[in-house]
Formats: C-alpha cells, sequence, structure tokens
C-alpha cells in the first residue's frame, strides 16, 4: 500500500519535530496511572479461540489467565491457573489449580471451568480458529474441584506449549449462558485486565481488582489501558511523536533512526521469534523450473548477501540465520546446518555447471518489506537470475506460495510464538501446502520430532531434518525478524521476544 | 415526467445487478477466502475447516444464487468474523461517514461558490491564475498524501488539532479538509465556467443595464443560474467521496463505513465488502437520480426534451 511509503515522510517530519517538540505526555498518562496505546488491527470479537491474529492474541494475554505460563525469557514454564503438573504417561498432563481465584464476574475458578473450555474448543464444529493448538486434544476431565487432567489422542510433546501459548480457560456458567457470539462482546476471564468497553475503534482495559497474587503474571501498575485501533502506520506514528498515544509497535525498520531523534520516545527494534526465508520450489510446483535443480537451490544461496541485508536493511537485534527454526527454539541446533558463504562467483560456476550460465526468470513473491525484497532480486540479478518481484499483502502472498503461483518466496514465519521446532521445521516442512521440497525422509524426521517425548531424541531427529534441509538448500534461511517499539520514555516497558507485549508489566517512572 | 423516473428507476435496478454480479465474481475469483479468514499463518486444516464451515467449497454459481435471493429478501448476510449482520455494521458506522460527507461536501462547496465566482468575475487575472492553482493543486495531491501533511502540520508540529479518532468534532476538522479538498477542484471549475457564460448572457447585460448593483447582479441573478450544473456534479462528488473516506476513514481512525470496507478487504470479510459495495453503489445512483429529477425541476426546458 501507498500509504505506508509516505510514513517515512513522517519519520522526516519527526526530526524536524525534535526541535520544538517539548515534553508533552498523552492526555492521560501517570496521574492517573492510565496508557493509551495505538494498534493497528480491529477485532471482530474478544473470543481468544476466534481473534488469533496478532494484536489479539496480545489482547488474549491481557484478558485471560491460562493453566500454565510461559516466561519469555527462559522459556520455562511457571505457574499461572495451575500451580503444579505432572506428566501422568505419554497422553496425559494433570494439573493442580490454584485455589481461591475468581474470574471477573467474581465467579471462582474450579476444574470444571477447564474442563468446559478445553472440551469445548477441541471440538472443530465449534471453530476454533486455529485447530493445531486445540486438535490434539483428546478431551480434559476433572479429578476433583482443583485436578484436571488433559487427554492428548496421541503423544504430543508441544502440548505445555500450546496451553500456556493458546488456551485461555473461560468461565464456563457465563460462558453457556450468554453464549459465544455475546462472550466475544463482553468477554469475561481471569487475567489481570478486565474489559470495560470494546466499541468505536477503542477497548478500554481496567486492572481487575480481585487478581489473584503469586502467579507469574504480576498484578498491574498501570490501572487502565485505553487500546485505540489506529489502522494506518503513519498516522500511529504520528500520534505517539505528537503525544496523543503513549506506545506503539510494527514501527518500520527505516523509521527507527527518525523517530530517536524525538526526545520524549524511546524506541526499541527488538527480537522476535518470526524467522524470514527465501523458500525455493524444490518440488516444481510452479511446473519444471530450474529450481528443483539443487545445484541451482545452492547457487541462489550462495547468491545472496544475507549478513549485509541484516547490517543494512534489518536492523536493531536482527540476526542471521543458517537453520530453518529459531535459534531459541527447542532442537533448532544451528551448527546441524550447512552454511552457505556469499560468494557469487561460486553461484555462477553452480549455475553454468546446472546449464543455466545464462541465468533464468522466476517470479519471487514477498510482502513484508519492499527494500530487503528488492536487496535479494539485485543479488539474485548479479549471478544472472531474473527475478521478478511480486509485493503484495501478507495473506495474498502466503497463498501465492502455497498453492505454487510463485517459485521463490521471501516470506518469514512466527511459529505462532512457540519455542519448538515442531511450530517452525514442523509447519514449513510437514508436506503441506507451506512445504516447498516434500521430502520423505524430513516427512518421517519431522513426524517423529513432533510424536516422540523424548527429549534427546527429539533434538536428534530436528538435527537430522535441517541437515538434510539446508544440504539440499530447499530454502535460504534469512534472518531474524525484528519489532520496531517507540513508546514515551518515562514509561517502563520491556519487548520480549514473543511479541506478545505485557502491560501488566509495564509501569510509569 | 412519470415515464422519465420510471426509466431511470429500471436503469438503477439494472446497474445495480451489474454492480452486484462484478463484486461477488471479483471478490470470490480474485482470491480464496478461506484463505483470507484463516490468516496468513493458518495451517491447510484450518483453511479446510473454515472452507467447510462457510461452504465455499460449493460451486460459485449457487452461492451466488444464493446471494441474489437473500438480497432479494432485503437480507444482506452476517460478517464471517464477527458473526454480526452486516446491515447492523453498517447503519451503526454510517453516522460517523454521513457526518464526514456532509461536513466535506459543505466545505467544497464553500470554497468552491465563492471563490469560482471570483474566478469567473475577473477571468484571466491573478485572482483567476489562484483559484486556477488551487483546483490544480487539490486535483492532484492524494488524499492519503494531504491526510499525513494536515497530520504533521496540525497535529505533530502545531498541535491544535487530534490527529486520529472519532470522538470529538475538533477530530473532523482535519479529514474534513481532507475530502473537502479532494471534491472542491471540479465543482470550483464548473463555477467558474458556467458563471462566465451566464455573466456574457443578454440578460445579465440587459440587468446591468438597468443599474442593478453587480453584487447584487452577480449573487442574485447570475449565481442562481451557473449554479445548475453545480447540483448534479456536488451528487456526484458526494458519491465519489463514499469511496474516498475509505482511505481518509483509515487515515484518520474515524469509525465509518469506509474503515469498514478497508479492514473487510484486508480479512476478506466478503459479506461485508459485497454489501457496501452495494450501498455505495445504491447512495450514488439514487443522489444522481435526484440530481437530474432537482434539474428537471428547476429547469423546465431539460424536461421537455426528454418526452
Amino acid at each position: 500500500m501507498k500509504i505506508r511509503q509516505y510514513s517515512r515522510i513522517i519519520g522526516l517530519c519527526a526530526a524536524l519535530a525534535a526541535g520544538t517538540a517539548l515534553s508533552s505526555t498523552a492526555l492521560a498518562g501517570p496521574e492517573d496511572q492510565s496508557i493509551t496505546i495505538g494498534m493497528g488491527e480491529d477485532f471482530p470479537t474478544l473470543d481468544g479461540y476466534i481473534n488469533t491474529a496478532r494484536d489479539g492474541v496480545v489482547m488474549t494475554m491481557q484478558v485471560y489467565d491460562n493453566l500454565i505460563y510461559r516466561n519469555p525469557k527462559t522459556f520455562e514454564y511457571e505457574p499461572l491457573l495451575a500451580t503444579s503438573w505432572d506428566r501422568i504417561d505419554d497422553r496425559t498432563i494433570e494439573f493442580k489449580l490454584r485455589e481461591g481465584v475468581t474470574f471477573h464476574d467474581g465467579s471462582p475458578l474450579t476444574a470444571e471451568d477447564v474442563v468446559f473450555t478445553f472440551n469445548y474448543w477441541a471440538d472443530p464444529a465449534n471453530g476454533a480458529r486455529v485447530q493445531g493448538s486445540v486438535s490434539w486434544i483428546e478431551k480434559a476431565e476433572a479429578v476433583d474441584d482443583y485436578t484436571v487432567r488433559v487427554i492428548s489422542k496421541a503423544p504430543a510433546p508441544a502440548a505445555m506449549e500450546f496451553i500456556a501459548g493458546s488456551l485461555p480457560v473461560y468461565p464456563s456458567d457465563y460462558f453457556q449462558q450468554v453464549g459465544p457470539e455475546e462472550f466475544g462482546k463482553k468477554p469475561i476471564g481471569a487475567g489481570p485486565y478486565k474489559v470495560e468497553s470494546f466499541g468505536d475503534g477503542l477497548v478500554k482495559l481496567v486492572a481487575y481488582e480481585g487478581y489473584y497474587e503469586g502467579g507469574a503474571k504480576r498484578t498491574p501498575s498501570i490501572k487502565t489501558v485505553n487500546w485505540r485501533i489506529i489502522p494506518d502506520t503513519a498516522t500511529r506514528i504520528a500520534e505517539v511523536i505528537g503525544g496523543g498515544v503513549d506506545w506503539v509497535w510494527n514501527v518500520p525498520s527505516d523509521q527507527v533512526e527518525q523517530l530517536k531523534a524525538v526526545p520524549t520516545l524511546e524506541v526499541a527494534l527488538s527480537s522476535t521469534l518470526r524467522i524470514a526465508m527465501v523458500a525455493l520450489d524444490a518440488a516444481g510446483r510452479t511446473g519444471d523450473n530450474p529450481l528443483t535443480d539443487v545445484r541451482v537451490r545452492r547457487a541462489v544461496n550462495h547468491a545472496i548477501d544475507r549478513d549485509t541485508i541484516v547490517a543494512n536493511l534489518v536492523g536493531g537485534d536482527g540476526e542471521v540465520i543458517n537453520a530453518p527454526c529459531h535459534p531459541v527454539q527447542f532442537g533448532c541446533d544451528q551448527s546441524a546446518a550447512v552454511v552457505y558463504d556469499y560468494d557469487p562467483e561460486k553461484a555462477k560456476a553452480l549455475l553454468a555447471e546446472a546449464g543455466y550460465a545464462d541465468g533464468f526468470t522466476v517470479k519471487l513473491g514477498s510482502y513484508r518489506d519492499r527494500a530487503r525484497a528488492e536487496a535479494v532480486q539485485s543479488y539474485l540479478a548479479a549471478v544472472g537470475i531474473k527475478a521478478e518481484l511480486e509485493m503484495l499483502q501478507a495473506s495474498p502472498s502466503f497463498s501465492g506460495w502455497r498453492e505454487g503461483k510463485v517459485g521463490m518466496w521471501y516470506g518469514d514465519w512466527g511459529s505462532q510464538s512457540l519455542a519448538d521446532s515442531s511450530a517452525s521445521i514442523g509447519a514449513m516442512f510437514d508436506g503441506s501446502s507451506n512445504d516447498g521440497s516434500r521430502n520423505e525422509t524430513v516427512l518421517e524426521l519431522v513426524k517423529g520430532g513432533a510424536s516422540v517425548m523424548d527429549p534427546e531424541e527429539r533434538k536428534k531427529k530436528y538435527a537430522q531434518a535441517i541437515n538434510i534441509i539446508t544440504d539440499q538448500a530447499y530454502w535460504v534461511p534469512m534472518h531474524t525478524i525484528v519489532m520496531g517499539y517507540a513508546y514515551t520514555n518515562t514509561l517502563n516497558f520491556e519487548p520480549t521476544l514473543d511479541e506478545l507485549p505485557r502491560f501488566y508489566d509495564a509501569s510509569w517512572k | 415526467m412519470l415515464t422519465y423516473l420510471v426509466r431511470r428507476a429500471t436503469m438503477a435496478v439494472v446497474v445495480m445487478m451489474i454492480v452486484s454480479v462484478i463484486c461477488f465474481v471479483l471478490s470470490n475469483v480474485a482470491y480464496d477466502p478461506a484463505v483470507g479468514i484463516a490468516g496468513a499463518q493458518a495451517t491447510d486444516e484450518d483453511v479446510a475447516l473454515i472452507r467447510k464451515t462457510y461452504g465455499f467449497d460449493r460451486p460459485l454459481v449457487v452461492r451466488f444464487v444464493e446471494y441474489l435471493d437473500n438480497i432479494a429478501t432485503g437480507d444482506l448476510g452476517t460478517s464471517y468474523l464477527s458473526k454480526r449482520p452486516v446491515i447492523e455494521m453498517i447503519l451503526e458506522r454510517l453516522p460517523v461517514t454521513a457526518l464526514l460527507a456532509v461536513l466535506s461536501m459543505a466545505l467544497a462547496l464553500l470554497i468552491a461558490l465563492p471563490l469560482g465566482s471570483a474566478a469567473a468575475l475577473w477571468p484571466n487575472t491573478i485572482i483567476d491564475r489562484f483559484v486556477q492553482l488551487l483546483a490544480v493543486a487539490g486535483q492532484a495531491i492524494p488524499n492519503f498524501w494531504a491526510g499525513l501533511l494536515l497530520i504533521v502540520v496540525f497535529g505533530v508540529q502545531l498541535r491544535w488539532l487530534p490527529i486520529s479518532g472519532s470522538t470529538t468534532y475538533a477530530h473532523f476538522v482535519m479529514p474534513a479538509i481532507t475530502l473537502g479538498t479532494f471534491a472542491m477542484p471540479p465543482l470550483m471549475r464548473l463555477v467558474r465556467a458556467g458563471m462566465i457564460e451566464v455573466l456574457a448572457s443578454d440578460y445579465i447585460r440587459t440587468a446591468r443595464a438597468m443599474g442593478i448593483r453587480p453584487f447584487q447582479l452577480t449573487f442574485k441573478y447570475a449565481l442562481k443560474n451557473a449554479v445548475l450544473p453545480v447540483i448534479s456534479l456536488s451528487a456526484v462528488q458526494l458519491g465519489f467521496m463514499l469511496g474516498g473516506s475509505i482511505v481518509v476513514e483509515s487515515i484518520f481512525a474515524l469509525n465509518g463505513v469506509g474503515y469498514l470496507a478497508w479492514q473487510s478487504m484486508t480479512r476478506s470479510d466478503m459479506p461485508v465488502i459485497q454489501a457496501i459495495v452495494l450501498m455505495i453503489s445504491m447512495i450514488y445512483i439514487v443522489l444522481t437520480l435526484l440530481a437530474d429529477l432537482l434539474n428537471a425541476y428547476m429547469d423546465p426546458r431539460l424536461r421537455g426534451s426528454r418526452k
């Protein structure tokens, strides 16, 4: 969209504004312990199982609590609604619930609520938006009022990730009484904030005064979150410069330098769990094409200077990756990867060997960042590969790759914020439409990695998969994606790797 | 007059039919709606489930007939995302868009009428040139750009106006200027051309000869006649504005129909897109029809020629 390009102008003016802008904060702020944030996406509903786009997951995190919590720094599981848990066998985990927890309507949390929530959403007919996070559940059952067992259909090593990341607990009585549609408008959870109002481009969150102590989420210091929905990036940036909002994210990396010049703002380009790759059509989904030849794919790997792209166009905490997964993910052994140096001469030689000394033409799909995509395009041109760039919105771009309409796809993958290779390698090399390689051995390894329980065994399988994938050069693993934040510098806020800002952890200085 | 009315109404219905066909086909063929609803990072299973749940696996023709059938009974459908009736979502947001359109139109006319007249009174002078420049600038600057410039100046630098949202009237100032500037140039040009023509006509010369004062002459005698085509054009421009509001409302985060349209497009919420397109074309058609009738009423010559 053109609008985004013009956001540069705002950034330019930000530098100008730096000269004139004296300290001014949003209308509300430290005085009444409130914060106004500018977010990009509107919500069709506040139901955490339907509202699963990124901003929705962030909302879910503030309003609802899950059984357990994943520490975004250590990636350890910590107690939340459950105080302890045990694996009874390969398919069963038993949770002891915290006593004395209440939902926002004051009703107490019991095993019945957990059992109802999980069983309800495990039924595909009820339409949980991300089936992957619930389809593994066979059933949940109550042992007593404060003990719950969750039983999976097959051994599910990633079960804890889903329970910590994607399965908020609902009050069963209220949900059944009002029905799913009404629940989405007036949700009730057990999280640190309750929804006071929702509509007209604003969600007002107020700290729940009955929130329990001792869980992994802290009782909010900021009492009111005015969650404003401002769809346009440039407008959001203008608002944070002008002081109309205190906090924004998704700041484009080319804006960061200029925003840093604004004296009232703190700006960060922080790491995320998201990885970018140039996926190559090795299976020939676009028809018979040069990329089905491994030499050509290796040539493409040698042709792209990833270090330069990361240093100049990604910036911040961005780093080069060598394996098709994020370095912090379980099982993502970077040392198992075959690494291709930037070597255009070698690339040309490989192309010549494969019979493409004069290069070839291929379609390159991408969506997030035109500058990066054009850099790849020009590196490819330097070795004789003419890439026709097709920049689209995220969804159509994804479809272009999945439906085999582009031979190369410079996209990225967020692993649903799960710190396990089953969510990256396991989702991109699983024989689904994401998978452009369709390698039988890799498929077997990935299947094993998602069902074997022994951690060492799993590590070994993913290491093997990484080795085959990189040796066969199915991808050019590119880099991690950074997230740009800009917020009033009197705010204590710490970005996390999982791209889930926690406003209950923020405070005013 | 009656046959004229019937003919125009029939044509309006036909146009709307065509619009709905094009809209339906484009939104379903261009892109798989199931993928749009599922979101970028959904798995094949998620997409398959959605395809089945929403009935996208059925043939296009079947779905289209069903869609027409629903429209015929006044049912615009239910949003895929919020599961709410589309008509309810649109009506809820219509006041914001209507207010924006009216304010913008008023602003456009407020600028176009006096400046256009001034340019006509003193053609080929510095005043005329200035007005022409304004018209060209207004037309040439895309409204998302104009909006951002306003934001930079009045929101960020001077801090006179709130940048985004729709809670107070102050929030409508910048959007209305943006959209008004976009609608103003053709109106201004038409006023100028109309006035030049009328001022040169015999009855004005007669009036002038009778010693009627210039001010009265211009505004009471000339403008009244020059304004006729402006009415038709205003109707057309108001229709265009509904389209322009998609961009303007998104920039200024006004929670109106335009923003709803943009949001539904990015998420492939087909029933909402279809309903909005249908509604915009309906408003457009009705406005043009009304303008024609109004013109016919004000100028009997038009009526006569169409018998």
